[in-house]
């Protein structure tokens, strides 16, 4: 079968009508259009410039790491009483991207928002990637990292085991279970995808690789019965799994003793936060790419003012997170808590506060305004200074409060190195080059359900 | 080495020839609406070894070939409670009974403590069960099907959907199947072989 | 004024890596000297009257002054901003610029530009007429800033821009106050959800020791020999300029300075306050720990396990008091053989990676356990001396065995003046401190 001559899908402005989908699309068109992204012979120019930048930062990262553990924690600015400092809110920064991508895929879908259909396969690779940069701060902080695997409960020489009692351990099982459910989701809505690769490729060995690991699907109508049945409880069971797994991120904190840890607040405050990151970086990566990729008629501008408003949601309940810290800092009378707020606002390190409140509080306010959100380029602004926001919040969490505690005599200052940078910034282009594979060898888009939100889908009695 | 085999083939009598056995009969459908419908009518003249194929889930369609029921709920659970319990027990054993230590004045039993990481084994432990359990009663990987022979196939992933009727459904009458199925809109209607 | 410097005397300890990172007593220096004066003096001087070198980043960079002699004799120092150092006097201390004081003393080692001159020779202007004391000296604002390894950078009980009110940290009181009955607020013990951990009757046939510690806040005179004392004692490493730039020194017990009162030109007084580890019931640091590598024992002591380390520095964060400290390099040095000769053989040398901390002595702690339960008796009061006890010359820190009703620790443990450190923190420790009580003159003006 030929492929259809596409129309090019012209984009209006924002309206009430505006189309979750292209509506010239048909089954036909749907699957050629993502599948010959990945199936084409020739890769462009463009994307082996994109992937070498990001392969060179991924190089940096190895090297910082490896440097790390060869001559010690000490290259980074960590000291006491400053004992986490950039390496940890990277960490919690890379997770909390990562939960945007799950509340996409698993529940939206229960919420049956069919919006998140052209969006879901991207973010879920999105959430992976991150929770992999996140995944391997909590080994290269450790002052001995080889010995990492002594957070895991296994019979040993010594005939200990790890103490479940810390929030530590509580993240191992966590992140790792957030990992394994995220991977497993994400490849279980693949398999169709893949067949349908299978089906299609153009070479014998990518034809061999999709197929095997399409498995032998051949959409039968039993098999997509389970296969329906599994995905609906995997995102059932991934919706606790987002809200818990950010929430004993935050009991890192929250089960520390020290002002501006110890908030009951953390939980809500630091998973609406995800949230808010995560589109963020959804918004992020996905301006850029449906404009290069000739994706817009997938991915709407509806998608884009449904995304602004989540964004401007989350980033409420964060403004409020915000304000409720000072406040109860305050009206605690707690001499403790009344200095750490005010410490936050006027001590050494306020600039990282009020750039804070600028970035996560104000800009979001922009996006009450519809035209603002209608424009491409300002959305994307406002989604880079939210990711920074986010940034400068875990560094003010983490660093203002460990730097002043109860013992004027233990105060400090900390200051990241170039280790730290580097290592963050060597993450960044480690996430970059796994997208850009996956952009180039897994369809970015998911084929068999953007099927189901075509008119034609409708079965007529 | 085929060709001299088919000319053999040709020169026995019909009745010597080798016939490949007979998978069923695969009908190919433009509309999931079609599809649908023909599934409908001849689930409703008492086929019951039917199976429909299609490119997207379409939920009407195991309604109409009489797939409703599945145990996967049931298994998912039971992956939860083993998850949930287990990750409990692994907890109490290990810091009540092993090796029970002073932490911090805690005592040695910290149930509380040990919520977040049985809630975490529950959840993990389902997963793995909603997904080995729906690759192992698909039995999926299967790499080789029969009706990865009919023709057109590779258009189930695509565009078009099939309906198949097999050949060991205890109703099943070549001629009368065939002709049922072109009386359903077909487009195309072929003989599987195994 | 010149003095002596309170570590390296008058130089001739300048390669004694101990007593160079020992801080000095009222400006915590490490690896320094420097040219002491008045807040006052110093808004004259250089235009502001606090160190601030703290407040502005992570490293604590101080003006340097040109000091110039009568005879005409200069020398370049950094300038440390001291309250109750008398206005427009300037006070140096002797021992540093040597150029020529062996590996350490000559910052060969630790220093950032190889080579680096330790502190400034003081001896250049000093003269044989007035060998302690010059009347008058030009003091003017030189070029440039020094940066300075302090261990302490906030002597103050509160940022004064926050509040007046100090934290209560350092108990004080006057006789009169307390003749009057005035007391601090009691410790309270806070109510918990979980029953206590019992100390009686520990095990079949067991001793039933339950360690505690008691420091007189009265008799503390800030001397630093209790660090020296430890250092020797645990194998403490000596880190150098560079990290304690960065705040990583290893003491295990520091002493902390305070001065009472918020006009820098006149502080009410001086407060120095010991702080070891101080083995809390209820410790902070055990709960966070994922891999058991901090656990409290059956005698009370909150043991540090080296082995099991794997450095996430949880434990740090979560102590209050921050008494813990990490190896973030490799500081031990393994090569040099001469080293092995000055280790305590009865503790371990920690490696890179691990957290430490004070231990009560733990090795103390067992020999005397031992040699007890060889002659089949229970340890005496008195027995037992940690290094920080056995040093000090005011006998601050007293020992010993609180399920002793007759212990001398137990005694003091029961006085009025005794308190917790951030006892609202409900920690329970088991290192408890006498509040200061003071009899001042009337008729001296403070």
């Amino acid at each position: 079968m030929q492929d259809e001559e596409q129309k090019p899908y012209i984009e209006g402005p924002m309206h009430s009508t505006t189309p979750m989908i292209d509506p010239g699309l048909t089954f036909a068109s749907v699957t050629d259009k993502i599948s010959s992204i990945v199936l084409k012979r020739k890769t462009s120019l463009a994307w082996f410039f994109g992937f070498a930048i990001s392969f060179a930062l991924f190089q940096l990262m190895l090297l910082t790491m490896t440097n790390l553990v060869f001559v010690g924690i000490g290259l980074w600015g960590v000291n006491v009483p400053v004992a986490w400092g950039v390496a940890i809110l990277n960490f919690v920064w890379w997770i909390g991207i990562g939960h945007a991508g799950t509340l996409i895929s698993a529940i939206l879908l229960l919420l049956r928002q069919r919006w998140r259909t052209s969006i879901n396969r991207f973010a879920e690779a999105m959430t992976l990637f991150a929770v992999a940069q996140a995944g391997m701060y909590p080994i290269f902080h450790l002052g001995r990292p080889w010995l990492a695997y002594w957070l895991f409960p296994y019979p040993n020489t010594m005939g200990i085991w790890p103490q479940f009692r810390s929030p530590l351990m509580w993240d191992v099982f966590a992140v790792s279970t957030y990992a394994t459910v995220s991977a497993m989701f994400w490849f279980v809505g693949l398999i169709p995808d893949f067949a349908t690769l299978r089906d299609r490729a153009r070479s014998k060995p990518f034809q061999m690789v999709y197929g095997l690991l399409a498995m032998g699907w051949r959409g039968s109508a039993r098999h997509w019965h389970r296969y329906e049945m599994a995905y609906l409880l995997l995102a059932g069971l991934a919706t606790p799994l987002v809200l818990s797994v950010h929430t004993i991120v935050s009991f890192d904190f929250a089960v520390g003793i020290i002002p501006g840890w110890h908030a009951t607040i953390f939980p809500p405050y630091f998973v609406a936060g995800a949230i808010y990151a995560g589109f963020a970086m959804v918004l992020l990566l996905t301006i850029p790419l449906r404009r290069f990729y000739g994706l817009e008629g997938f991915i709407t501008m509806r998608h884009m003012h449904n995304m602004a408003k989540v964004m401007l949601a989350t980033g409420l309940i964060v403004g409020y997170g915000y304000m409720m810290e000072a406040f109860f800092g305050w009206y605690s009378g707690n001499k403790y808590e009344r200095f750490m707020i005010w410490n936050r606002m006027h001590g050494p390190y306020h600039l990282y506060y009020w750039a804070l409140i600028l970035c996560n509080i104000v800009t979001p306010q922009f996006l009450w305004v519809k035209k603002i959100r209608s424009n491409l380029l300002l959305l994307w602004i406002i989604s880079f200074v939210i990711s920074i926001g986010m940034w400068l919040e875990r560094f003010v969490i983490v660093v203002t409060s460990l730097h002043r505690d109860y013992l004027p005599s233990s105060w400090g200052m900390y200051q990241p190195t170039q280790w730290d940078w580097g290592m963050f910034i060597g993450s960044i282009g480690f996430f970059l080059t796994l997208l850009f594979l996956f952009i180039r060898f897994l369809p970015m888009i998911s084929i068999f359900e953007m099927r189901t939100i075509l008119p034609e889908a409708e079965v007529e009695e | 080495m085929d060709r001299e085999h088919d000319k053999l083939e040709q020169s026995l009598p019909v009745h010597r020839r080798h016939v490949p056995p007979l998978y069923g009969v695969m009908a190919e459908f433009e509309s999931p609406s079609d599809l649908v419908a023909a599934a409908r009518r001849v689930y409703s003249l008492g086929y019951r070894r039917i199976n429909g194929y299609s490119p997207y889930p379409i939920e009407e369609l195991s309604e109409a070939i009489g797939f409703t029921h599945t145990s996967l709920p049931l298994i998912v659970f039971i992956g939860g409670l083993v998850g949930g319990l287990s990750g409990f027990f692994m907890q109490y054993w290990m810091e009540v009974i092993d090796y029970p230590l002073n932490v911090g004045g805690k005592p040695f039993n910290s149930w509380p403590a040990f919520v977040p990481i049985t809630f975490e084994m529950t959840v993990l432990f389902a997963a793995f069960a909603a997904v080995l359990g729906m690759l192992v009663l698909n039995k999926l990987p299967q790499p080789y099907h029969p009706v990865f022979n009919a023709p057109n196939f590779v258009l189930a992933t695509r565009d078009r959907f099939f309906l198949a009727i097999e050949a060991n459904d205890p109703k099943f009458n070549h001629a009368e199947v065939v002709d049922l199925l072109k009386s359903l809109d077909a487009l195309e209607v072929n003989d599987v072989e195994v | 004024m010149f003095r002596t410097d309170p570590s390296i005397y008058d130089g001739r300890f300048a390669n004694n890596g101990w007593l160079q990172e020992l801080p000095r007593p009222l400006t915590k220096v490490t690896w320094d000297n420097v040219a002491v004066v008045s807040p006052n003096s110093a808004q004259q001087l250089v235009g502001k009257n606090d160190n601030g070198g703290a407040i502005k980043g992570r490293e604590h960079y101080v003006p340097v002054v040109d000091i110039i002699n009568p005879p005409g004799q200069t020398v370049q120092a950094p300038l440390w901003i001291m309250p109750g150092q008398p206005d427009g006097v300037i006070t140096v201390h002797l021992g540093y610029g040597r150029r020529l004081a062996g590996r350490v003393g000559s910052g060969q080692i630790g220093f950032r530009a190889p080579n680096e001159i330790v502190g400034f020779d003081a001896y250049q202007i000093r003269t044989s007429f007035a060998p302690w004391y010059v009347p008058s000296v030009q003091v003017r604002r030189s070029t440039g800033d020094h940066l300075l390894a302090t261990t302490q950078l906030h002597f103050n009980l509160e940022d004064p821009n926050f509040s007046t009110e100090p934290r209560d940290v350092v108990r004080s009181q006057t006789l009169e106050q307390f003749l009057h009955g005035e007391r601090h607020a009691e410790d309270e013990k806070l109510p918990s959800l979980y029953p206590d951990f019992p100390y009686q009757n520990q095990a079949e046939n067991a001793p039933n020791y339950a360690w505690g510690m008691a420091i007189d806040l009265n008799n503390c005179i800030g001397c630093n020999a209790c660090t020296i004392a430890c250092q020797s004692e645990n194998n403490i490493p000596v880190v150098g300029k560079t990290e304690v730039v960065r705040s990583r020194e290893m003491h295990w017990i520091r002493i902390d300075t305070y001065f009472k009162g918020f006009d820098p030109n006149n502080p009410h007084a001086t407060n120095f306050m010991p702080v070891p580890c101080m083995h809390c019931e209820n410790a902070p640091c055990e709960p966070v720990c994922p891999v058991h590598a901090t656990v409290h024992s059956a005698e009370g002591l909150n043991d540090m396990v080296y082995n099991r380390c794997v450095g996430t520095k949880y434990c740090s964060n979560n102590c209050p008091y921050k008494v813990r400290r990490f190896n973030f390099f490799l500081y031990q040095d393994w090569s040099t053989p001469t080293y092995q000769l000055m280790r305590n053989p009865d503790v371990s040398v920690r490696s890179r990676g691990v957290m430490e901390k004070c231990t009560y002595c733990v090795q103390r702690i067992q020999n005397a356990k031992i040699q007890a339960e060889l002659e089949d008796r229970k340890v005496h009061d008195g027995e037992i001396v940690t290094a920080c006890q056995a040093v000090c010359p005011t006998e601050t820190i007293v020992f010993g065995d609180t399920n002793d009703p007759n212990s001398r620790v137990s005694k003091l443990k029961r006085s009025e003046r005794n308190y917790s450190l951030l006892d609202d923190l409900n920690t329970r420790p088991r290192t408890t401190y006498l509040s200061q009580l003071k009899n001042p003159n009337p008729e001296i003006k403070t």
